[in-house]
């Protein structure tokens, strides 16, 4: 039976890898091919040898550290506001009808068009880059807060007023925790907006420093290895990041089954 | 959403609505009149519509708009038809969703626009990859989407099939595509939303036409009208295509609640 189950697993183990290796594998055939079209196809190892360089001194490690505090600046930013706005349109119906057809309407433009506007408004420099990352985490917490705070259950309501729970006491002892599941949903997909769209903000207002101009960069000289090291990177950090905040989100629900079970 | 803003509004709440575009308005007007910032950058709104209607009137904007739908519609049909077969196949056998699956969700970790590079260095900046990366906006919410819809097919209709002995194609289009459909539907919407997206990304990168390209030569040329008029566009395409996509969706699927398919 254990013997069954262990071979069970080595299958599901084998599946999974099997085509990654088999991608790596054909990669490395076209190369080893020489295929006139594929001349410019930098090979797996010369890809690992370029990590190898990378990490082996500091300026790469300060480029990732550079393009990861950017995120955390915008991600911050956005996110609070959009906390407090989704707060304010969901608390209040007027000012819902005040600010929610506008915000709704700027909303339909993407973020990539915004890009040719703020750099023209406020130049080539690190506010841009900050504005934009802060924009793609706005809409999603604020959309995120607003529906939370609105679907808070009527008897929550009713028993705050028995309590007689008014103004921030009701916001933070009923409101918040009640809605805190959505706010959490809208704060994982706004760092994942702010990631992606990191990149746009690397790759289009020039920069010295982070890993999108690392990208970049790899292009500008035809370093395809640096390139595709960039993306790699790329996804292996949006990758470690969204499994953090979940971890993260997970412990913030556990503390908060509690928190209610106390009230 | 949608629905709401545009059906439920009674007359007071238009107006309350209209607070904040006239505030604002107000302000550009009156920065404008006192000349707080450089004329360069702080055009008068007027300016912006005759912009708006000069396009209108010489073409451009027909040109344009018309270039970057066909980008989208090819971009989006190779980048869902593709995202639909594969969330199909991966949904239906075991052994695929294992080959497969581990390697979509460790691509789909890369943002889409770092991508963008790599495919300028191999496919150039011609239409083909273009279309290329818009396909890549579309193919993940289409793989998952189908794939969350048939991995939802319920058992009985699974076991109804054997006792109708439906095969292939006919237990695809009979039972697995109508029981998936509102999840499929949903995997479309947003699709077609971030298409829409990368379309103006690609035409940014390096285009000779398109709304993407009418905001990068008007940023090359320094005229901030330009910029805005296709800021303006780009939104105001975005949302018809969302409002006809819902139409539609309310039109064939009267049993289910639209959903919100704007990228963010």
């Amino acid at each position: 039976m254990k013997n069954k189950n262990i071979s069970k697993k080595a299958k599901a183990i084998l599946g999974t890898i099997a085509c990654p290796i088999a991608l790596i594998a054909l990669w490395q055939l076209v190369i080893l091919g020489e295929f006139p079209s594929a001349r410019f196809l930098p090979s797996p190892c010369k890809v690992f040898n370029t990590f190898v360089t990378l990490f082996s001194g500091p300026t790469y490690l300060q480029h990732i550290a550079v393009s990861l505090q950017r995120v955390m600046i915008g991600f911050f930013i956005g996110a609070l506001t959009g906390f407090l706005f989704g707060l304010l349109i969901g608390l209040s119906k007027t000012a819902e009808k005040i600010f929610a057809p506008f915000f709704h309407a700027v909303r339909q433009i993407p973020m990539i068009g915004w890009i040719p506007l703020i750099i023209m408004l406020f130049g080539m420099n690190e506010l841009p880059r900050v504005l934009i990352i802060a924009v793609a985490a706005f809409y999603p917490v604020t959309l995120n807060t607003f529906s939370g705070v609105r679907n808070v259950p009527r008897e929550y309501l009713e028993l705050a007023s028995v309590y007689g729970f008014k103004g921030l006491k009701l916001i933070r002892k009923i409101i918040i925790p009640a809605a805190l599941p959505s706010i959490t949903t809208g704060i994982s997909l706004g760092l994942a907006m702010s990631w992606s769209i990191l990149m746009v903000a690397e790759i289009f207002i020039q920069t010295a420093f982070g890993v999108g101009t690392q990208i970049q960069r790899g292009r500008d000289r035809f370093d395809i290895a640096l390139v595709v090291a960039g993306i790699i990177t790329v996804g292996v950090l949006g990758y470690a990041m969204t499994l953090l905040v979940q971890k993260i989100v997970q412990a913030v629900e556990r503390g908060q089954v509690i928190t209610t079970d106390k009230i | 959403m949608t629905k709401i803003f545009l059906k439920r509004l009674r007359l007071k709440d238009k107006l309350l609505a209209l607070i904040v575009p006239i505030l604002v308005l107000g302000a550009w007007q009156y920065a404008v009149t006192q000349k707080l910032c450089s004329e360069l950058i702080l055009i008068p709104p007027l300016t912006l519509l005759n912009t708006l209607l000069e396009l209108a009137q010489s073409g451009d904007l027909t040109l344009n708009i018309l270039a970057s739908l066909k980008r989208v519609l090819i971009g989006f049909l190779l980048g869902g038809t593709s995202g639909f077969v594969i969330g199909i196949l991966m949904a239906l056998s075991p052994v695929l969703n294992r080959v497969f699956g581990p390697v979509i969700k460790a691509l789909q970790q890369v943002p889409e626009f770092a991508w963008m590079p790599l495919i300028i260095m191999f496919l150039g900046i011609d239409e083909f990859a273009k279309f290329f990366f818009v396909a890549i906006g579309a193919f993940y919410p289409m793989v998952f989407n189908t794939y969350q819809g048939v991995s939802g097919v319920p058992e009985k209709y699974h076991e109804l099939a054997r006792v109708f002995d439906y095969k292939n194609f006919r237990y695809l289009t009979k039972v697995i595509i109508p029981s998936a459909l509102p999840s499929i539907i949903t995997g479309i919407r947003l699709s077609l939303g971030l298409s829409w997206m990368f379309v103006v990304g690609a035409e940014l990168f390096g285009s000779d036409s398109g709304v993407g390209y009418l905001m990068t030569w008007g940023r090359a040329v320094f005229q901030i009208d330009l910029v805005m008029a296709g800021l303006i566009l780009v939104g105001a395409i975005g949302f018809i295509m969302n409002i006809i996509l819902e139409i539609a969706e309310k039109r064939f699927f009267l049993w289910r609640e639209p959903v919100d398919g704007r990228p963010a």
